[in-house]
């Protein structure tokens, strides 16, 4: 909201408090300010010039050929002019050569039509004060030439910004007055007096109006005649438009004046054009059709109310007039409309018309309902001063079950002080209040009396009053004090705390980038991956079409980002560890079930023939997540195939679970992706990868027992390395011939380490070797005997399971 | 017998030539190994000189020994002190760098790296864990009851409209209160954690928020905050400015002024902005820096007193107990802590960026 620095001094002195004195004091006291500039800075730049001759051009008739005195003492200057209404004897705006005008234009010395020109006379809209440009802006005979025009006016002013949020709560500051009523109670000031009073109105019966909706707390009609529309005087403009409001006649003008002076919106309607039964405010019915004054068709429904000349819509009540209600140039009798609407009513009818007007944002704010009543007076007296002849004939409309809010509220002092933790006097908590225009009566507690203005939103409890006195009295006054409590020591999250070790080993050793990716999930992924498949939260209000999935895990969101990366590097390395939602397991109050997971995916290039069986994404991948258990003190771990539930994404013949102990729900998955997939990611081509992704479950590792590490004695005698190479069948898993070793072994083996598989020729179709690197380790020294004796019962081993000890 | 020895001592004499030739000559530890075994190898020049010995009269045998000892130990000697200078000349060359360039690029590893939000978050637990929080979560997917309705900001509250909430679609128009959206906010957690914590207790909550607002390089529909609620016996504003303060020189290494201003907030009251003196510029001679916009203050976080509403929703007498709560912007403070200029780049999941971390 746009505030005029020289519109507060009417209600307030300000001689003493600058333009930034009072962005300070607003800042520190009352509400957020966004900004401060000065007002139409360039009518500081141009000057006032009298038109001493004034010709026609030469060469063209509708040009003018101008001698204009500037008053500088010099000789007039001669200016060439294109507007119809310029005439010898009027004072006007001129900008000199070297003036920037609004809009960058730097004026030059030129020539038209072979005449030199220095110089401007400008229009209104030239100085963008207004869409006026039918002609120069001729200014008044008063004027002093020679001064800058903002200075010969009286017209120089600051406009400040106001952050609308931080007025939420205040329905009394959306206007002029409340905001001086601000600085009056920040810095002690007067706050000048308003008349309040309605004029005296013509007798007999007063202008019928009806209110036939609750959504209506008040409703003022006001007859008003002898009023001629003509344009509003300077000061009136020049307020206006310094707060944004384009000028345009004086009625529309003044009510725009008073709603901004007040912050009560109002209305002036064609009294002529209006039904003999007068108005009546009501709900709309259903499918009620009205063409609002920004041309636009509006249908209602119940929940809108609009007021109506005897049963005809005229106006959206609190939000917009119609088209119709406009005032007709000749009229000279109107009816003001000053009302008081339910806050949410207004609100709703304007959310769902989409029309936020100036006035609903007030009306929304819950006005003080004995508004209307003073709005009314300001309004006559404002346009009385302006226009003397203008009469009331008849006695004010006044219908509405309204209420006067004014309340009182209990005050403790000593909890004043108890909250804001400061030794301030009961003296100076009075002081403060009765500052603010609120009646404190002594006692235990004290009663403290809020003025209606106060009473619709704002103040209700003592924790708002204690507020009152400690923004008024200055939160920099408040000083600081450590905190004391016994307080239990908290013990720090489980959960966080695995995560934490999580994501220091990924980052660390298993050089894992950790990423974080939106909740939100591009519908066209999750279809891509045949995740649609399953049940997703979605939004009502997506920000963009299509993506309005909310996600139930967090890979497929890494997933999505897997081809851009690849095409800066061959190699992938990213985890995340998020939520992901899932709505069919939502409990009795309907929130989803939240899974916290982590997802890691890997990327690298597809592994050559001569690479190690153990090269390429997933055994990388594998080997990160084995690492990682271990590191966890959770090493009891299986892998198992997945048959069933392979998502859509994964590999069919390459997708593992990872069981834990006796958990009979798998902790996490891993697999390849599914080529059609990887295919689609745009992970193909040049971008041709292995690609691993694994999805675990930190909800289910939690629930696996942590084994703390436990230390291995160091042998003392030394192992003997032992070379096997076993040829099996194809379809024979390694697990069997390690297992097979092991038991050979008896005991002495140490550890057994695959280092090559081999397929070949040499070992005929359906055939494959597996070699390994034997330690046998035992509390003695092993001798030859040993070692042939294992592979003797290794060989036997292996011809049982139908394969062949190759080579030793 | 002279002139046996003639012959002998002249052989001899010959072989040293020889020998202290061949020493003298190799150039490389392998070369004297040859010469060292050429010449004291059983059937070589001193070897065979021994050897004849066997067919020398008697008389003349101790003069051969002698000469052949003596030639053994001159052989040795000599062997000896090529030996070292070759040792010695190997250290040497082994201390010479001609070819070493200081300037050529170290290996380059690979790394890993954590999220710059990880490192903010645990940078801010680890301070606020030592001063006595406990540190909380709290769903994404909210209850418009928690999000709303439990801080003070009923249905019609026209507070609601600025946090430009994303509402999830329900399947069944069930109570009200039962819809579900994407929290705007961690402040839920605030009345989460009143109906489950043991009074007096402090906490924070960092975590996810969302609003519908259009996406530029400061805005985002998806960011992070950080929540702290203290609930206590005689908990005053003056505790807050003190757990902020002492925060934030704990965050930045130096003390900080701050200021509280008027804020608005439903669920506070009084409600605050709470602004910190700029950390980038404080110590300058010339106030006001890009980062706060010359200002010298940075708009840190939404801060006041918990309404009694509130805390009343949460079981708790708020004639009895007191407290104060705060929402930390941590997207920005984490832009702040590492100067990224575009909020987009956090949830953006490009390597080029996550590996700066
Ligand atoms: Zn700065």
């Amino acid at each position: 909201m746009l505030i005029s620095y020289r519109w507060l001094a009417r209600h307030v002195d300000l001689s003493g408090l600058s333009p930034q004195d009072v962005v300070d004091s607003y800042t520190m006291h009352t509400a957020e300010v966004e900004g401060l500039e000065p007002f139409a800075p360039h009518l500081s730049k141009v000057v006032v010039g009298h038109v001493v001759a004034c010709e026609k051009h030469a060469d063209a008739d509708r040009l003018s050929v101008c001698c204009v005195d500037l008053g500088d003492g010099g000789e007039p200057e001669q200016i060439v002019c294109g507007a119809p209404n310029v005439d010898t004897g009027q004072n006007v705006a001129v900008a000199r050569v070297g003036t920037v005008l609004p809009g960058g234009l730097k004026l030059k010395k030129v020539k038209v039509r072979g005449v030199e020109s220095r110089g401007m006379i400008c229009s209104e809209r030239e100085l963008d004060l207004g869409d006026e440009h039918s002609g120069i802006w001729v200014l008044p005979a008063q004027a002093k030439v020679g001064l800058p025009v903002a200075e010969a006016l009286d017209i120089t002013d600051w406009v400040i910004e106001i952050e609308n949020k931080s007025l939420t709560h205040r329905p009394d500051l959306w206007g002029h007055r409340g905001l001086a009523s601000e600085l009056a109670a920040i810095h002690g000031l007067e706050l000048k007096a308003l008349d309040f009073e309605l004029p005296a109105t013509g007798g007999g019966k007063p202008y019928p109006v009806r209110v036939e909706t609750s959504g209506c707390m008040r409703y003022l009609g006001l007859a008003i005649s002898g009023v001629q529309i003509e344009r509003s005087p300077v000061w009136l403009q020049m307020l206006l438009l310094a707060v944004g409001q384009r000028p345009l006649d004086l009625l529309v003008d003044l009510s725009n004046f008073v709603m901004l002076d007040l912050a009560q919106p109002n209305h002036l309607f064609d009294l002529n054009s209006l039904s003999k039964d007068g108005i009546c405010v009501r709900d709309a019915r259903p499918d009620e059709c009205m063409q609002t004054l920004d041309e636009v068709e509006r249908v209602f429904t119940a929940q809108d109310m609009l007021i109506c000349s005897g049963d005809r819509p005229v106006a959206v009540a609190g939000v917009m007039g119609g088209e119709g209600s406009k005032v007709a140039s000749g009229t000279s009798d109107l009816l003001l409309e000053v009302a008081s609407f339910h806050p949410t009513r207004v609100r709703r009818t304007a959310s769902r018309l989409g029309l936020r007007t100036e006035a609903s944002a007030r009306f929304e704010k819950f006005l003080d309902p004995t508004l209307p009543a003073k709005a009314a007076a300001h309004l006559v007296h404002t346009l009385r001063a302006i226009q003397p002849d203008v009469t009331l004939p008849r006695a004010l409309g006044d219908a509405g079950d309204w209420q006067d809010p004014a309340c009182e509220v209990a005050l403790r002092p000593a909890r004043v002080r108890a909250v804001l933790g400061i030794e301030i006097p009961d003296e100076e908590i009075e002081s403060i209040l009765e500052r603010l225009g609120l009646g404190v009566t002594l006692g235990e507690p004290w009663r403290v009396s809020i003025p209606s203005a106060r009473a619709t939103k704002d103040l209700a409890i003592e924790e708002d009053l204690i507020e009152e006195v400690g923004r008024i009295h200055g939160y920099d006054a408040i000083p600081e004090q450590p905190l004391t409590g016994n307080l239990e020591p908290s013990t720090f999250d489980p959960r966080r705390a695995l995560v934490r070790r999580i994501a220091d080993r990924l980052s660390g050793p298993a050089l894992f980038h950790e990423s974080m990716t939106y909740t939100f999930q591009e519908n066209a992924l999750i279809e891509m991956l045949g995740e649609d498949e399953r049940p997703h939260i979605r939004l009502e209000n997506p920000q963009h079409e299509g993506s309005d999935c909310i996600r139930r895990s967090v890979l497929p969101s890494l997933l999505g980002h897997l081809a851009k990366n690849r095409r800066l590097q061959p190699n992938v390395r990213l985890f995340e560890i998020g939520k992901g939602y899932v709505p069919e397991l939502a409990n009795e109050r309907g929130e989803p079930r939240e899974l916290h997971q982590l997802a890691l995916t890997r990327v690298t290039p597809r592994p050559e023939k001569q690479d190690r069986f153990d090269a390429g994404a997933f055994a990388e991948l594998q080997g990160v997540l084995e690492d990682l258990w271990r590191h966890l003190g959770r090493a009891d771990f299986t892998w198992r195939q997945m048959q069933e539930d392979v998502p859509s994404w994964a590999h069919p013949g390459r997708c593992v679970a990872a069981f834990f102990g006796e958990h009979r729900v798998p902790v996490c998955m891993l697999a390849g992706l599914e080529p059609e997939v990887q295919t689609k990611l745009g992970l193909t081509g040049e971008l041709d990868s292995e690609v691993a992704c694994a999805e675990l479950s930190i909800d289910e590792l939690l629930q696996i027992p942590e084994a703390t590490a436990r230390y291995e004695p160091l042998p003392r005698f030394p192992s003997v390395k032992v070379d096997v190479a076993l040829a099996i069948p194809e379809d024979m898993q390694a697990t069997v011939i390690r297992a097979a070793i092991e038991k050979s072994g008896k005991g002495l083996v140490g550890s057994a380490e695959l280092f090559d598989i081999y397929r070949g020729e040499s070992l005929g179709a359906h055939q494959k070797s597996l070699a390994y690197h034997v330690l046998l380790q035992a509390d003695r020294t092993l001798t030859e005997k040993d070692t042939s004796k294992f592979l003797g019962r290794l060989e036997r081993a292996v011809a049982d399971l139908g394969g062949e000890l190759r080579k030793q | 017998m002279a002139e046996v020895d003639g012959q002998v001592s002249e052989q001899a004499g010959a072989i040293r030539v020889r020998a202290l030739a061949a020493i003298e000559g190799a150039e490389a530890m392998e070369d004297l190994q040859r010469v060292e075994r050429e010449f004291t190898a059983k059937n070589g020049p001193v070897g065979a000189l021994l050897a004849s010995i066997k067919t020398a009269p008697p008389l003349e045998r101790r003069g051969i020994g002698q000469a052949v000892n003596e030639l053994k130990g001159a052989i040795t000697c000599a062997l000896e002190q090529r030996r070292e200078a070759l040792a010695a000349d190997r250290l040497a060359a082994e201390r010479r760098a001609d070819d070493f360039d200081p300037t050529l690029p170290a290996a380059s590893l690979d790394v890993g790296s954590l999220h710059p939000l990880t490192h903010v978050v645990r940078r801010l637990e680890e301070i606020f864990t030592q001063m006595g929080y406990a540190v909380l979560d709290g769903p994404e997917v909210e209850l418009e009851f928690y999000n709303f309705d439990s801080l003070n900001i009923p249905g019609d509250h026209p507070a609601r409209e600025h946090f430009d909430t994303f509402w999830c679609r329900s399947e069944a128009p069930e109570a009200a209160s039962a819809r579900l959206l994407m929290r705007t906010h961690t402040s839920p957690v605030q009345m989460r954690a009143l109906e489950r914590m043991e009074l007096p207790f402090r906490a924070i909550v960092p975590g996810r928020c969302f609003r519908n607002e259009t996406t530029d390089a400061s805005h985002e529909h998806t960011f992070h905050q950080m929540e702290g609620l203290v609930v206590g016996e005689g908990i005053t504003v003056g505790h807050m400015m003190g757990a902020m303060k002492t925060f934030l020189r704990e965050l930045f290494q130096k003390d900080l002024e701050v200021r509280l201003r008027p804020g608005y907030f439903p669920f506070v009251e009084p409600g605050f902005e709470l602004d910190v003196r700029c950390p980038f510029c404080a110590d300058r001679k010339t106030r006001g820096c890009s980062v706060c916009k010359r200002s010298t203050w940075i708009e840190l976080c939404p801060s006041g007193m918990v309404h009694p509403v509130v805390l009343r929703h949460g079981g708790v007498d708020p004639e009895r107990y007191t407290g104060f709560a705060f929402g930390l912007g941590l997207s920005r403070l984490v832009m702040l802590r590492f100067g990224i200029d575009d909020i987009r780049h956090l949830l953006g999941c490009d390597l080029r960026f996550l590996s700066q971390f």
